[in-house]
């Protein structure tokens, strides 16, 4: 270096910055080895995972038909809005609040409220904002794609139910996945993620396994946007197995005018085939319809309705057949007079009790609602002579009632195969104790009480059809049940999925069980209640001509004598079966608050009766004009000799 | 004469240097290909690269002597094309920044790097005589003055990339020109203090904006800082890096992180991140390794320089490049802030291309007339 002087030492300088670019490219190098070699695996994962999606592709729900293949339920596609998590992570989801109301017409508030349940929700894959878009709807996203990756337009299946709420406490419905319900285990093992559709009442609930089928996915290649832009692999869907129900939808049609015509248009109607428990025909009134929860309920409207729901006070959403307890009335004279006689508290030969007009115990009289002198059983059940069964309760004691509700399962759930069956009440010292804790103590009276249906014996109108179906089939309790048959699905693939056809809930009930009843003993009882419509008995306005009725009126009484009017008036029953001797069809109405049982709930089964008959019998019912003239009469003999009253003297 | 010259022209001529330099445009060509299948950047950087080529032998085969003799003329002229950047009209926006001149043909260019070049033979011709005694503070004033007039109007282009490219010329400058040893230490142990400090007090005063604080807690942990927001580029860049690991990985996917748009400007700012994708560990240290034979090179060049400007003008070459080089990829690693600063030789810009060139030109032309004198 010519220029070069000592004094600057100007080659040490030039080392100097020689080394510094040597160590800065080394120390880039450093990191290299760092972010590839150390940490490599752990970048490529989450590269690769930033731009694989997975899109769910919804399972089609099976579809539901009565018992002659008629659909009950079914979906449809629909399209739905989705918001998709990914993209939006890091975002705030509320500056998404108001453009997308404004743009599809989704209520901000519930807009809000649904992101509220996202933060709590880490694990969504992607949520419907707006179900049954619109093909304005859907040219908005379209439109908007850049604005708004983590929107999608996805085709989902909507389930749809019947109209005019027919069916709607027995088949349910379904719902989202509530975030209560995610934190189950027993829904976390199905593998169920938020936003699934899952049963969330009735038969769509209990069968839902079935019913629900296996999603499908597409997992896609997304860019930054989050824009699909390549296919990796497409599963599909392994669709729901198809149900086939018991439902008769005949029956149930009828079922269900006769409850919307009745006085109150509250009640129960339900038939059942006591030949092996399968249910022909629920009817519950006032119902609802299912249609909201899987339509509507992410509308404004349709919260509205639902909390209109809920607070109705005739509350739509019970299901009343197994869901309200009532007194029996005069209708549990039936399994106390199979039990009188299997107790020998009475015998075939020497039934007679007499009635007296009623009872007297210590200072209080309860009386009868007519004198019957000395009737014996049969005659008991056809006029409902109550003080025959007050002193047949007595005869019995408090245990032998006891007993009694043991072996007809009364103080068991039915085991019907819906959820949320109540269980019945039935009497008992210690229910006494709980229900007066003042006067703790069993009494005689007490025992009157429990024997006629009232004050101790509250039961659902499922637990009382059963057992007077039972009785009917000398013993045979079925339990009552939905489902004929799950169709097989997807033969001969590795998604094979067998059919199924009913089994108890509780694998340990006997099904059926088996009640030993004497066939003389039987015989004496079903006569008792053949003679009830066809003897001159409560409910002789119903009869048939060759079509045996054999049943029971009841009439359950809301609070005292003198009382029943409006709200308070009674209600009204009638359990029976067909033919008497030959039982096909078992069936019991309740309309609640009109009164007694022959007048409402009587008349409201022998139009049931009639479709059956039509149906079965391909000839106009007989007996129908008979019936119809005759009512006038039947009415006055029942209120006289129907009913009970307890009453303090 | 010409003959002779033409023959010690071809023997002298530095085959390695512009081989290496030429290689890696080529290679860097191939990634922007990888970076941009769909879009003509790749063909515009050959075109770049041949233009680059031509104004490189024109710089080489003029004694760069009479070129920095004249040195204030093309500093002045530097100066003017700056100033009409930032005319509305002219200069084009692009990203915020007023960087680009609209050129009808060949599209836009940005002046601020042909103007690096200008500075730097500024810088050049004025501390390029022979001294025997260490630099005064007026020289180092006057140092300053020549750095700052084209930075301030850079800044004003909000180029502050460009701006930070320009520091090491003067550094290197000064450094070579016999400033006090314990001056360099001094500066260098005040800006470790007073860097962190002057952030602070920045932040404190607000002069520091949020957004530009955002930028630098990206870096401190850039997987948890605002991966969607300010984090986002440097994030997806180390993804890019990363996924690269030992090999590489496919090239010619079209899932990677540039054809997804999940890296952005991966053809310019994140052409190392391409880069690091598919070449993966070993291809990266191949490119650092013919980086530092390159720079090394220029730097035994100028080690060999026949005169003070000489030397001048290829280590401010250096100094401007390793920095460059340092800025880049230490950007696209995850190390520094997100700063629009390309990689010499591998990014997209034809600018950029042609003022290396022309630097190497000038290096060229310093070994050819190492032994005229």
């Amino acid at each position: 270096m010519k220029f070069e002087d000592t004094s600057q030492n100007l080659r040490v300088r030039l080392r100097i910055i020689q080394i510094l670019v040597i160590a800065i490219l080394s120390v880039l190098g450093v990191r290299l080895y760092m972010l590839q070699v150390v940490r490599g695996q752990l970048y490529a994962e989450i590269a690769e995972n930033q731009r694989r999606r997975r899109l769910p592709i919804p399972a089609p729900r099976g579809v539901i038909f009565d018992r002659s293949g008629k659909v009950l339920v079914d979906s449809q596609p629909i399209y739905n809005v989705i918001l998709s998590r990914e993209d939006v992570r890091g975002k705030d989801l509320y500056s998404l609040v108001k453009p997308l109301s404004d743009a599809l017409g989704i209520d901000p508030d519930i807009l809000r409220d649904r992101f509220d349940q996202l933060k709590t929700q880490p694990a969504f894959e992607s949520i419907p904002v707006k179900q049954n878009a619109t093909p304005g709807d859907i040219a908005w996203v379209e439109a908007h794609v850049l604005e708004f990756p983590e929107l999608r337009v996805e085709l989902q299946p909507q389930r749809r139910y019947p109209a005019n709420g027919m069916l709607a406490h027995v088949v349910g419905y379904v719902g989202e996945i509530s975030p209560e319900q995610l934190k189950q285990t027993s829904y976390k093992e199905k593998g169920l993620k938020p936003g699934d559709i899952i049963g969330q009442s009735g038969l769509e609930q209990v069968y839902d396994e079935y019913l629900r089928g296996k999603d499908g996915y597409r997992e896609v290649i997304v860019d930054s946007r989050g824009r699909i832009q390549d296919e990796i692999e497409t599963v599909p869907p392994q669709p729901g197995q198809d149900m086939i129900t018991t439902i008769d939808l005949d029956l149930q049609e009828a079922a269900e005018e006769q409850l919307r015509e009745s006085v109150t248009k509250r009640g129960v109607i339900i038939a059942m085939d006591p030949n092996n428990g399968e249910v022909l025909a629920l009817a519950s009134a006032p119902t609802f319809d299912p249609n909201l929860f899987s339509q509507r309920i992410t509308t404004k409207e349709g919260r509205a309705e639902y909390n209109a729901l809920l607070n109705d006070p005739q509350t739509p959403l019970l299901n009343r057949a197994i869901q309200s307890r009532y007194p029996p009335g005069s209708t549990w004279k039936v399994p106390m007079a199979v039990a009188g006689l299997q107790q020998g508290a009475i015998t075939i030969d020497h039934s007679n009790l007499v009635c007296g007009g009623g009872i007297q115990v210590g200072n209080k009289f309860t009386r009868c609602m007519g004198n019957h002198g000395t009737p014996d059983l049969k005659t008991a059940i056809t006029k409902s002579c109550d003080g025959y069964f007050y002193r047949l309760g007595l005869k019995m004691g408090i245990q032998g009632i006891e007993s009694m509700v043991d072996e007809f399962d009364l103080n068991r759930r039915t085991g019907i195969d819906l959820p949320n069956e109540a269980v019945s009440w039935t009497p008992s010292r210690e229910f006494k104790k709980r229900m007066q804790p003042r006067d703790p103590e069993w009494r005689d009276i007490d025992t009157v009480y429990a024997s006629f249906g009232q004050v101790y014996d509250i039961i659902t109108p499922m637990a009382l059809l059963r057992t007077v179906a039972g009785v009917s089939m000398d013993g045979h309790l079925y339990i009552p049940h939905f489902l004929k048959e799950f169709k097989p699905i997807g033969e001969g693939t590795a998604e094979y999925r067998p059919g199924h056809t009913f089994e108890p809930l509780d694998p340990a009930r006997p099904n059926p069980k088996i009640i030993l009843i004497p066939e003389d003993m039987h015989h004496l009882v079903v006569e008792g209640m053949w003679g009830v419509v066809n003897n001159g008995g409560t409910g002789a306005g119903i009869k048939m001509a060759g079509f045996d009725i054999a049943g029971k009126t009841g009439t359950a009484q809301v609070v005292g004598l003198g009382k029943d009017v409006g709200k308070n008036k009674d209600h009204s029953w009638f359990v029976s079966y067909a033919p008497a001797f030959k039982p096909e069809i078992s069936l019991v109405a309740l309309i609640e608050n009109s009164g007694f049982g022959n007048q409402h709930a009587a008349p409201a089964i022998r139009k049931v009766y009639d479709v059956y008959y039509r149906k079965t019998r391909h000839e106009e019912p007989p007996g129908a004009q008979i019936a119809q003239t005759s009512k006038p009469t039947a009415g006055t003999t029942k209120k006289t000799a129907e009913g009970q009253v307890a009453q303090t003297q | 004469m010409v003959a002779m010259l033409e023959r010690r022209s071809l023997r002298d001529f530095d085959w390695l240097l512009a081989f290496l330099a030429i290689g890696l445009v080529c290679f860097g060509t191939y990634q922007i290909r990888n970076a941009q299948p769909t879009e003509p950047f790749w063909i515009k950087q050959l075109i770049g690269l041949a233009i680059a080529l031509v104004a490189m032998l024109a710089v080489a085969f003029t004694d760069y002597r009479k070129l920095i003799n004249i040195a204030p003329a093309f500093y002045v002229f530097g100066l003017i094309l700056l100033v009409i950047v930032l005319v509305p009209g002219i200069g084009l926006k692009i990203n915020g920044q007023r960087a680009w001149i609209k050129v009808p043909g060949i599209g836009q260019f940005q002046p601020s790097e042909f103007v690096k070049v200008t500075t730097a033979m500024m810088l050049a011709r004025y501390f390029g005589k022979n001294r025997a005694q260490a630099l005064t503070w007026k020289e180092i004033a006057i140092g300053i003055v020549i750095l700052a007039l084209p930075i301030i109007l850079i800044l004003g282009e909000h180029d502050v990339g460009s701006v930070l490219t320009y520091v090491p010329l003067l550094a290197v400058v000064l450094f070579l020109s016999a400033i006090r040893m314990r001056v360099v230490l001094i500066s260098v142990v005040l800006s470790i203090v007073l860097l962190p400090f002057a952030y602070w007090v920045g932040v404190k005063t607000h002069l520091v904006k949020v957004y530009q604080q955002e930028r630098i807690n990206v870096i401190l942990d850039p997987q948890n800082a605002d991966r969607r927001g300010f984090g986002y580029n440097t994030w997806q860049s180390i993804l890019t890096v990363g996924e690269g690991g030992l090999l590489g990985a496919d090239a010619s996917s079209a899932h990677s992180q540039s054809s997804l748009k999940f890296l952005p400007e991966p053809h310019t700012d994140f052409i190392f991140s391409v880069t690091a994708g598919n070449a993966g560990f070993v291809g990266c240290i191949l490119v650092l390794l013919v980086y530092a034979i390159f720079l090394s090179r220029l730097i035994s060049g100028a080690r060999r320089a026949p005169d003070r400007m000489g030397m001048l003008v290829i280590m401010a070459a250096v100094g401007g490049m390793t920095f460059q080089i340092f800025i880049n990829i230490g950007m696209a690693l995850g190390m520094l802030p997100v700063i629009g600063v390309p990689l010499p030789l591998m990014s997209a810009g034809l600018a950029s291309l042609i003022a290396t060139f022309i630097a190497i030109g000038f290096a060229i032309s310093v070994q050819l007339r190492r032994f005229v004198n």
